[in-house]
């Protein structure tokens, strides 16, 4: 079986927005509607650290990351038990996905959700431009709409927008169920956190705080499972020169990888062009 | 309704406050729809089972929305 899953490298994320933006373009959401957003754990507002500077020689206590949020794919998702009319439902790979045609608009599911992952269509969806963007048609106002992993892209074998458009390589999609994933490894590897783990949700999203992962650089716009190698941690013939990754992977990020036998992933240039 | 700037994380005192809020102007019922939400985090929990989620909201579901399609319906569960 092949079960999705994301993987966010929490310390990679720059919280430039960009998942949240092409998300938006991808799937052709409305006006006023995020299905992604960054959010910033730290002050009040966006992009806002909590404490102070350091004075009088003092440490200081600034602090701010970035928390990617969206729908979390969740293996036991509440929002799938609650839908009267099962219109909400987990597909045979682990997307969570709505079916627009039978949704009524009771907004139960998003009660239920308890990370605030769905919106709900007030009024009449407004577009710009108004014929809309993306590969996904608009939905109807009074039903309830969110992240679907791009689910159109997947079944065409294509990453979700939001992670071929992260430029800090934050976001790796993957299969779960796959031990040779870079999801499986990194889950594997760095230490994980789910949101909100004791509601025992048990999300297909992964963050990875403290320690930096490589992240996976994107070579394409196909998935993992799609490409001869790609993995950090293949053993295949287009591993990566030693020299060519340094300067990819480890000048341009600032940070301290720390794969094991220095392994760091190839990134050749990313392709120019449209994504499909 | 929501705001993307602001995280929704909440503990879960303050969201059942936000649940209800979610549901407050929506034309089925909103008590149902909070305790049914709050069920559903226990079932996720392993609080409660499946087929007991399904029993204990299946005729309230029936009275409110005529069908209840939930995913939750034990096998040889009878509709009435």
């Amino acid at each position: 079986m092949t079960k999705h899953g994301l993987v966010i490298d929490q310390e990679r994320c720059i919280g430039c927005q960009a998942c949240a933006v092409s998300c938006k373009q991808e799937n052709n959401v409305p006006m006023g509607q995020f299905w992604n957003r960054v959010l910033t754990e730290g002050g009040e507002k966006m992009d806002t650290p909590s404490g102070g500077y350091p004075e009088d020689g003092g440490s200081g206590s600034l602090d701010m990351q970035y928390q990617p949020t969206a729908c979390q794919h969740c293996e036991n998702a509440p929002c799938v038990k609650v839908c009267p009319v099962n219109a909400t439902y987990t597909r045979d790979d682990g997307i969570v996905e709505i079916d627009y045609d039978k949704c009524i608009g009771c907004r139960y599911c998003m009660a239920a959700c308890p990370y605030n992952a769905r919106v709900f269509n007030w009024d009449e969806p407004e577009h710009m431009p108004e014929e809309g963007t993306g590969d996904v048609e608009a939905r109807p106002q009074g039903v309830v709409e969110k992240c679907t992993f791009c689910s159109h892209r997947v079944d065409e074998g294509l990453d979700p927008a939001c992670v071929v458009n992260c430029p800090a390589d934050a976001r790796i999609f993957g299969d779960l169920d796959d031990e040779s994933s870079t999801v499986s490894k990194y889950i594997d590897k760095y230490e994980t956190d789910q949101l909100l783990e004791d509601r025992g949700t048990d999300p297909n999203t992964y963050y990875i705080s403290g320690e930096m992962s490589p992240g996976r650089p994107q070579t394409s716009d196909k998935m993992e499972s799609e490409l001869d190698d790609v993995s950090p941690w293949s053993d295949g013939d287009d591993d990566v020169p030693s020299e060519e990754a340094d300067s990819v992977g480890g000048e341009s990020s600032g940070s301290s990888h720390s794969v094991e036998g220095g392994e760091i992933p190839y990134a050749t240039p990313a392709k120019s062009g449209g994504d499909d | 309704m929501s705001d993307p700037q602001q995280p929704r994380l909440t503990p879960i005192d303050e969201w059942e406050d936000e649940a209800e809020a979610m549901l407050d102007d929506v034309e089925y019922d909103t008590d149902l729809g909070v305790q049914m939400a709050r069920d559903a985090i226990r079932v996720s929990n392993g609080e409660l089972t499946d087929a007991e989620f399904h029993e204990k909201y299946h005729e309230a579901v029936l009275d409110e929305f005529g069908e209840d399609e939930r995913p939750t319906k034990p096998e040889g569960f009878e509709d009435d």
